[in-house]
């Protein structure tokens, strides 16, 4: 029973996993950095400016110890800060590392998956796809409720995803502000992927001062902050330039594109693409893509045709039952390609078991297949007589012929 | 996981202030001092243009040495970065618009809302099923419900909520040749059996005689056995004797998912827990084998998403072979209704366009794979 665990094939899902707390860890240390730079390197510059104000004689005592009060309080200030950060974000930030961590050494040392353990954890792995597929199609309360009921909650990444949410709302409700914010913390790293979400928003916010007709406001604004990508964007900045003179309900061909509300739709889908580039999150939910592999290598097509349907086999889909439509794991499989086989194998349609050479396989006259095992089986309670489940027909166990496939 | 767990080790102990050199909350504290100091001085009115001088030497000798621990986090970070570079050295692939048309979308939001049931996540369940546009029928629910407390009795050493399942579907469970009931009544037997002090076997052999003995004809090995084993108690002797088996739990353990998975049969469902199937076998190589034959066999944009079978094969454990599957090894093909698997006289099989193939003019088709020949009609169709 079980076989052999595909570490690799395992650990494909789980780069994620293991990323999302170490890019939120990388975000509070520079937030640290920033409160060093501003608090220290302030307190640095005061110390400097008494030095070079001090031999002029233009310093008095009253002044000097202002400075150093203004002093001690930075460095008290940023001591506060940066314990608290520690505290409130840092520590809590490393447990949950370490915790996924874990869990993922945890499937390391397993072997086989018939140990109770892999089962174990691949149960936590399933309710983990579950959160991940809730947070992603707007479930955000079951997936709330499944983290707590099976107290995952530091092995999904509920808050990342309601971070995600409220950028998202703020761009439905046409505001580029919390998106731009988003942005200015991740400068470094949305450069080095290229992304260009920043100058889609600033263009957006263009456009819309535009569309009320604010044309000052919208010059000054494209000088403040669309000037900067005019190295690249180019043929956009000119575009936007001539915007003006074209309002709102223009009916030529670009401009009304521009003013056009599905743009914001484009941005929130942009910069969802974004967010989980930076997270290394798939564009798709693992659970998708897990049933997308399984599905496909399970699919055949016997379990789409009612006289070769097998209850235990998901793609067959058994709760919809004979003659109705597949409703759940079967719709779903009709999207995946068909399993390849080079061989044969032949399952025991009573023992549910695997024919070989210890266990043959036996005709009965009819030409139905059965394994050896299951008809003596059946023999032995009945007297030496077999019947065929598939069709009812009878006959005495010495009656059957051998099957040879090779 | 073991270089990524080291470097969190290191990166936990600088920052908790445990590093080699001063915490970063120490060089600020002694900051604090010589600024202190320096007030004081001022306000004492004996400061020196070299004691500012100092003063100054001091902020900045104080920030170099928060800089440096600061480096070090930011050296053990990116160190961290690279072991994850390393030991996730492939991206997840992307399968854009894959279940996102509208039924699809529906038939997940089922499986997953009838999985929450199966597993008895009632309350989950409910929160889902408001926030999803599933529909469950209510005596199907109910049924899960039922499922489930009759589980949590079994798990309560409590056997009559399933004996009086199991009457009720005697006929199914007969058909499936299912032990369920007997098993029960052995657990609560061998319960009897041990849980008196000294050993009275009376409650436990009456208890035999009127629940285990109708099975008798169709567990007569096992029931001598149950009854033999009285001449073995008390437990501790038990345990050495042929009969150990007897006494292990997993006789009562096991009674739960045998339960559940007649339960589940008796309304058409898996003896697994589907998600679970497919989610372990996609999540357990399955993706990895598809994404590296994509890359061998060069997926021009899209192409691969129109495929209508996968070109390489993906090993299943043999508990998931839920189907035959008949290839010719005469012709590489796999059968379908048109080209069924044929058995000639000496008992090999080859599909039928093979047998035809072979068919010489005498009307007779050698087997490729011994001397015998075979008369045109004389092959029989399986059905495997
Ligand atoms: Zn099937
Ligand atoms: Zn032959």
């Amino acid at each position: 029973m079980g076989s052999k665990l595909n570490q690799e094939g395992i650990m494909l899902f789980e780069q994620p996993f293991a990323r999302v707390p170490y890019e939120s860890y990388r975000k509070i240390f520079r937030t640290s950095q920033k409160n060093v730079e501003r608090d220290l390197g302030g307190a640095q510059t005061t110390a400097n400016d008494l030095v070079s104000r001090g031999p002029s004689g233009s310093l008095s005592p009253d002044e000097a110890v202002k400075s150093i009060d203004n002093m001690i309080g930075k460095v008290e200030n940023l001591k506060r800060k940066l314990a608290d950060l520690h505290e409130t974000a840092g520590k809590p930030n490393q447990d949950v590392m370490r915790e996924r961590l874990h869990h993922l050494a945890t499937v390391e040392t397993l072997q086989n998956t018939s140990q109770s353990e892999f089962s174990r954890w691949a149960d936590i792995r399933l309710d983990r796809w579950l959160v991940d597929w809730c947070l992603r199609t707007g479930k955000e309360k079951s997936a709330r409720s499944i983290a707590k009921e099976k107290g995952i909650e530091t092995l999904v990444d509920i808050d990342l995803f309601s971070d995600i949410r409220r950028i998202e709302d703020a761009l439905s409700r046409h505001s580029c502000v919390e998106a731009l914010a988003w942005c200015s913390e991740n400068k470094t790293a949305l450069r080095k992927i290229k992304s260009t979400l920043e100058f889609d928003l600033r263009m957006q916010e263009y456009i819309e001062l535009s569309r009320v007709r604010k044309t000052l406001e919208a010059i000054s604004y494209s000088k403040k902050y669309l000037i900067a990508w005019h190295d690249t964007h180019i043929a956009q900045i000119r575009q936007l330039s001539a915007l003006l003179a074209f309002p709102p309900n223009t009916a030529c061909g670009p401009y009304k594109r521009l003013y056009d509300a599905s743009r914001w739709k484009t941005l929130a889908k942009s910069f969802r693409l974004a967010i989980y580039n930076l997270n290394t999150l798939s564009s798709e939910p693992l659970l998708h893509l897990a049933l997308y592999a399984g599905l496909s290598a399970l699919k055949l097509p016997a379990c789409f045709d009612h006289a070769t349907k097998n209850v235990d086999c998901p793609v067959c889909d058994g709760e919809s039952g004979a003659g109705s439509e597949p409703l759940g794991l079967g719709k779903l499989a009709k999207e995946v390609p068909y399993s390849h086989h080079a061989n044969s194998t032949i399952v025991c349609r009573i023992s549910g078991k695997i024919m070989d050479g210890d266990n043959m396989p036996m005709a009965f006259p009819n030409g139905q297949v059965y394994s050896t095992e299951a008809l003596e089986d059946m023999a032995s309670r009945n007297g030496g007589i077999v019947t065929c489940p598939r069709t009812n027909e009878s006959c005495s166990f010495s009656a059957l012929t051998k099957v040879f496939i090779s | 996981m073991d270089p990524l767990l080291k470097e969190l080790t290191k990166l936990e102990k600088l920052t908790a202030g445990n590093g080699k050199g001063p915490s970063i909350a120490h060089s600020l504290d002694s900051l604090l001092l010589s600024l202190q100091a320096a007030k004081k001085a001022f306000l004492a009115g004996n400061c020196t243009e070299d004691d500012l001088r100092r003063l100054a030497q001091v902020v900045e000798a104080k920030k170099k040495e928060v800089d440096e621990r600061q480096k070090e986090v930011y050296n053990v970070l990116s160190r961290f970065g690279k072991a994850l570079d390393k030991k996730f050295p492939s991206p997840l692939p992307s399968y854009s618009d894959l279940f996102s048309s509208a039924p699809s979308v529906a038939a997940l939001e089922r499986t997953v809302a009838l999985h929450l049931l199966r597993t008895g996540q009632f309350d989950v369940a409910e929160t889902f099923l408001q926030e999803s546009n599933v529909k469950i029928p209510g005596d199907l629910r109910i049924q899960f419900v039922e499922l489930h407390q009759i589980l949590k009795a079994l798990r309560n050493q409590d056997i009559a909520p399933a004996i009086v399942w199991a009457k009720a579907h005697q006929e199914f469970l007969r058909s499936r040749n299912s032990p369920l009931e007997f098993y029960l009544h052995r657990s609560q037997y061998i319960r009897l059996l041990l849980s008196s002090h000294p050993p009275n076997p009376l409650p436990a052999i009456s208890y035999a005689n009127t629940n285990l003995r109708p099975f008798y004809k169709d567990h007569e090995v096992e029931f001598r056995r149950l009854m033999a084993c009285v001449a073995f108690l008390p437990l501790s002797r038990l345990q050495t004797s042929i009969y150990k088996d007897l006494a292990l739990p997993t006789l009562h353990f096991d009674l739960e998912p045998l339960f559940a998975k007649e339960y589940c049969a008796s309304l058409g469902m898996s003896r697994q827990v589907p998600l679970r199937v497919v989610g372990d076998i996609g999540g357990g190589g399955a993706l990895a084998r598809i994404e590296k034959g994509r890359k061998v066999l060069g997926d021009r944009k899209g192409e691969w998403s129109q495929i209508d079978e996968l070109p390489i094969e993906i090993p299943l454990p043999s508990e998931n072979r839920y189907h035959s599957i008949f290839a010719c090894l005469v012709s590489k093909e796999q059968s379908t209704d048109a080209n069924p698997p044929m058995m000639m006289t000496c008992g090999h099989v080859i599909s039928k366009d093979s047998l035809q193939k072979l068919n010489k003019s005498g009307g007779r088709s050698k087997c490729p794979y011994c001397p015998v020949e075979t008369a045109v009609g004389s092959a029989k169709r399986l059905y495997l």
